[in-house]
């Protein structure tokens, strides 16, 4: 609990990328490390620590729905959906990213 | 889901959450064994990726939200495992806690009932009762014509109404007489109280028309209950009540007990009928025939009138009211001379809150009341500190216990709440307890309180009603804190790595720290104790001085047979012969010395005053000529013991036809003649002049506590009208002999004579005393408990002391110190916490000591004696209790306690 500003920034970013991979189809967690891995070709390790903490964090502010479902290989797992309250949220941060990233990029660019 | 559901669910969430990480687990193992790599490495790795599965589930735990409660739980289990361990102090605080937390709620029971708790009616806040204020002693008593105007005055008449007092009433169940209380009331009383009938119906104004037309009665649901079992078939029964038969027409709602906590009323008549029910009490009699119908007279003043007005319109009403009770007063004394007509008229009437009831034991017990609550407090708080001490101990001895779990993570805040989950966990299973005990102190006290009253009061009587549920949580929590509080300072402050560096022996012990945590808790406890020690003192003192009164009369050997003739519905030209033969067959048992009738008794509480006029003397405004009165039978001073100072006692011939004459006390003969010869003077009190032909000695006539009454003393057989309510009888040996044959001569003479009872003035008189005894022996046995739970304490923390210290004092004996001086050593330490208590206690106490001022007789609150005794007790004490820790100082083997070094 003591404030420590460096893994805010990246909880808040590990909880936008979470929100973006569920985004398509309902995921397991491992599954989401995984396609975070992917999409991100293999560039970003998420700290499979942390993870499961975000996932019941964004689960309990309704912004995921965990269901468990068989997975393809007949085992159970538990898969998150976005929510439509998931889907705002997600909108809102990305736009906010994107807006910030903008802003780092034109300062970084001037400076 | 809702938290709740998943604290309910904890169990299923820590089982998915398992589920959820195992899959994971095996999902990154299946990674690597697809490359070749062996399983078990597979999963060392997997683990080492996901960072430690205990971790994680740890931090996803906390990622929930719910974690404060869910620990809650996790706690209250750790707490109870912790106390399970250390079973004597769990039930030893369980059981101090219990009795303390009881005796409090017991005693708040009480308080509430007659100080604080409204009435089971409708809108109590509304009810309101009219005073008559201006006129000395204020008073509550109004005359029927009076009542009937001033209910006419209000903006609705129906919102008025009007009572007698509370009095036995003989009902004949079979062929004896038996005792209930009854009261008279309007026929708007229920519906002003918004009362409803559990059965049949109420009093209402159609059964109060016609002078003595309407024979009808209400039982209260509780007497319904005990008497006749709750049968239906007692509506429309009759019922035979001081001989007259009065038809049942309903039964009152339930828990309604009447007006007054603590005077649970049996049933209820119509007012029309007190003429017929022989209602004769409480009334001021002027210029009037009590003998016959009091309704239509408005010389009689004998009613307590209530009403109903919301507090906003209480001003109003109340203005109303005035206007009019000036039309009722010039009536009441249009036939007086003109210096009574304006003395009389500076009354005015006010309008006082009635929410609460209108008990008589509100003014009597009010102020011990709030003492008893205050001092049972007083306990709880030395019971508190020495729980305190008790656990500071424990967690001293935990703290190996406490340091590893530091160092494995755990937040010094969530240590602490930890602490407080065992205080609180042991302060409500202390609470849970101490309903019992509350439940059978509550019992005791109403015993203690109302020894002589055949029923305990429905009111005074303990339930479980959420209030005082609430009372008793509310005080476990609060204690829980109180006491939980330390320790858990000692938690959060305790130097944790010490320990790991001494074994776990110091911590605590903070070197340099002069007067720690365990001291001031004792300290306080000694001051606390103080307070009830001097409490105490003050009290038995108090009861002492009363007990060592000489009332005035010789008390002892007498007996007072209170019997109620006027219920027995004897016609008034019998009662000379009965008087005769009650007299007569009294006589005739043995070891009987005297006989006498009276019509108020002795020490019986039943005063009767008139206002007493002396011929060709005037008088300021100030003049007070009301005495008290008693109409007895000639032997009446030879058997109660009272002297005659001058003059002559009655005989035969002062009978109707002679000259009336009465015997007056001292401080009569004194008010009206002054230092003039009293024998041969003449005073009124109505038509007729009166002789004084003797002075007796002034005499506590009333009760104990107040000063001797006025008194003028008519012979019976001048007033042979007048129905004698009391026998008194002077006999030799003991009481419980005597009595029987009494009781045994009186029913001789008419075995349907209802008595009352037959006991002796002594005990007449103890009655009068009974709060004080009460409260003194409540505070004698709480200060016993605080000096005891305070020497408990002090004894403790001096024992832990020497523990402590043992290594020092071990190198001063093997230095050559002798063990006397080693003892000095400690029982100086002791000493030393027990005077700075004292004197906190005493600047603490002194400033208050005023409060208890009405409470005491004969002594001072700050009687610099009592305080300086109860101090001189509290060393005593603290010397006793430091004697054994400085005694066991005196032996330790220097050799042992170096080597412990």
């Amino acid at each position: 609990m003591t404030p420590n500003g460096k893994s805010d920034i990246l909880q808040g970013m590990l909880d936008m990328l979470i929100l973006k991979a569920v985004a398509t189809e309902p995921l397991h967690g491992y599954a989401v490390a995984q396609r975070l891995r992917l999409l991100s070709r293999d560039r970003l390790q998420v700290p499979q620590g942390s993870l499961y903490p975000a996932l019941h964090r964004l689960e309990n502010r309704g912004w995921l729905k965990g269901d468990w479902a068989d997975t393809p290989t007949g085992r159970e797992a538990k898969f998150y959906r976005l929510t439509p309250k998931g889907k705002r949220q997600l909108a809102t941060e990305v736009s906010q990213w994107k807006e910030l990233a903008a802003t780092i990029a034109l300062v970084l660019e001037l400076a | 889901m809702s938290w709740i559901g998943r604290l309910l669910r904890r169990r299923a969430m820590e089982r998915d959450l398992d589920k959820e990480l195992r899959f994971h687990l095996d999902e990154e193992a299946r990674r690597h064994t697809a490359v070749g790599v062996d399983p078990r490495e597979a999963e060392r790795r997997a683990r080492i990726a996901l960072g430690g599965l205990e971790q994680t589930k740890e931090s996803t735990r906390d990622a929930r939200g719910t974690r404060w409660l869910e620990d809650i739980g996790s706690d209250v289990r750790y707490a109870v495992r912790a106390l399970r361990r250390t079973p004597v102090f769990t039930a030893s605080a369980i059981l101090t806690l219990a009795v303390g937390i009881g005796a409090n709620t017991a005693v708040f029971n009480l308080t509430d009932a007659v100080l604080l708790r409204t009435l089971p009616v409708l809108r109590p806040n509304e009810l309101v009762a009219v005073k008559r204020v201006g006129l000395g002693d204020d008073n509550y008593r109004f005359s029927h014509p009076s009542y009937e105007r001033l209910r006419h005055a209000m903006p609705d008449t129906t919102a008025m109404a009007a009572m007698s007092s509370t009095l036995r009433m003989w009902a004949m169940i079979g062929d004896a007489p038996e005792a209930t209380i009854g009261q008279l009331v309007s026929g708007e009383w229920f519906g002003v109280l918004g009362v409803r009938p559990a059965m049949g119906r109420l009093i209402d104004p159609s059964d109060n028309r016609d002078l003595g037309g309407h024979p009808v009665a209400v039982l209260s649901h509780a007497y319904w209950d005990r008497r006749f079992g709750r049968s239906p078939s007692v509506i429309g029964s009759t019922l035979r009540v001081n001989g007259v038969a009065l038809t049942v027409i309903g039964v009152a709602a339930p828990r309604f007990f009447g007006m007054k906590p603590g005077d649970d009323v049996d049933l209820y008549a119509p007012l029309v009928m007190q003429h017929e029910l022989r209602y004769q009490s409480n009334a001021s009699v002027d210029n009037a025939d009590g003998s016959k119908p009091w309704i239509p007279q408005i010389g009689i003043a004998w009613l307590t009138v209530i009403a109903r007005a919301a507090p906003d319109q209480r001003a109003q009403v109340e203005s109303r009211l005035e206007r009019d009770f000036r039309g009722a007063l010039t009536d009441e004394v249009a036939s007086r001379e003109e210096q009574v007509r304006t003395f009389r008229m500076r009354e005015h009437v006010r309008l006082e809150p009635a929410g609460r009831g209108l008990s008589d034991l509100r003014k009597d017990l009010g102020a011990p009341m709030l003492t008893l609550m205050a001092s049972v407090g007083l306990v709880l708080l030395i019971a508190c500190a020495n729980l305190a001490s008790l656990l500071l101990a424990r967690t001293t001895a935990r703290s190996q216990e406490l340091s590893i779990r530091a160092s494995l993570g755990a937040r010094s805040g969530r240590l602490i709440r930890q602490g407080f989950t065992e205080s609180l966990t042991l302060a409500l299973i202390g609470g849970v307890c101490s309903l019992l005990v509350a439940r059978w102190g509550s019992v005791a006290l109403l015993h203690l309180l109302t020894s002589n009253t055949n029923t305990p009061s429905q009111a005074l009587q303990l339930t479980f009603e959420p209030r005082l549920l609430a009372f008793a949580f509310g005080l476990s929590l609060l204690v829980g804190v109180l006491f939980g509080v330390a320790p858990a300072l000692r938690i959060g402050h305790a130097d944790l790595h010490a320990v790991f560096k001494t074994g776990g022996r110091v911590v605590g012990a903070r070197h340099g720290n002069r007067f720690p945590l365990g001291r001031v808790l004792v300290a306080g406890q000694i001051a606390l104790s103080l307070a009830l020690v001097v409490l105490a003192t003050l009290f038995a003192r108090t009861l002492r001085n009363f007990t060592a009164i000489d009332p005035g009369f010789d008390q002892h050997q007498v007996a007072e047979a209170r019997i109620d003739v006027r219920a027995a519905g004897y016609a008034a030209e019998r009662l000379p012969a009965l008087n005769d033969r009650l007299i007569e067959a009294v006589r005739a048992v043995p070891r009987v010395r005297s006989v006498s009738v009276s019509v108020t008794g002795v020490a019986t509480g039943h005063m009767r005053t008139s206002s007493v006029e002396i011929p060709g003397q005037v008088h300021g405004p100030e003049w007070d000529g009301t005495v008290q009165e008693n109409t007895v039978t000639p032997a009446f001073f030879e058997t109660v013991g009272l002297s005659l100072m001058r003059g002559r006692g009655f005989t035969a011939s002062d009978a109707t036809g002679a000259p009336p004459v009465a015997v007056v006390s001292q401080s009569m003969a004194r008010y009206f003649f002054g230092t003039e010869e009293a024998i041969g003077r003449r005073f009124s009190t109505g038509d007729s002049a009166i002789e004084v032909i003797g002075v007796v000695r002034d005499a506590r006539v009333n009760t104990i506590k107040d000063a001797p009454p006025r008194m003028a003393y008519y012979p019976l057989a001048q007033v042979p009208s007048e129905y004698p309510n009391g026998i008194e009888v002077r006999f030799d040996g003991p009481a419980v002999t005597v009595i029987p044959l009494i009781r045994a001569a009186i029913a001789s003479v008419d075995r349907a004579l209802p008595v009352r009872e037959i006991v002796t003035l002594d005990e007449l008189l103890g009655r009068g005393l009974r709060e004080q005894s009460l409260v003194s022996q409540l505070a004698g046995l709480f200060s016993i408990l605080a000096l005891l739970l305070a020497s408990i304490g002090l004894y403790g923390v001096m024992a832990y002391t020497v523990a402590q210290r043992s290594t020092e004092l071990g190198v001063r004996l093997a230095l050559g110190a002798k063990p006397a001086e080693v003892r000095g050593v400690v029982l100086r330490d002791t000493l030393r916490i027990v005077v700075i208590g004292l004197v906190a206690g005493a600047v603490i106490l002194i400033p208050s000591l005023g409060a208890v001022e009405s409470l005491v007789y004969g002594v001072s609150p700050r009687d610099p004696a009592t305080l300086a005794a109860a101090a001189a007790l509290l060393l005593l004490v603290g010397t006793l209790a430091g004697f054994v820790p400085a005694w066991r100082a005196s032996r330790i083997d220097p050799a042992r306690a170096l080597r412990a070094e």
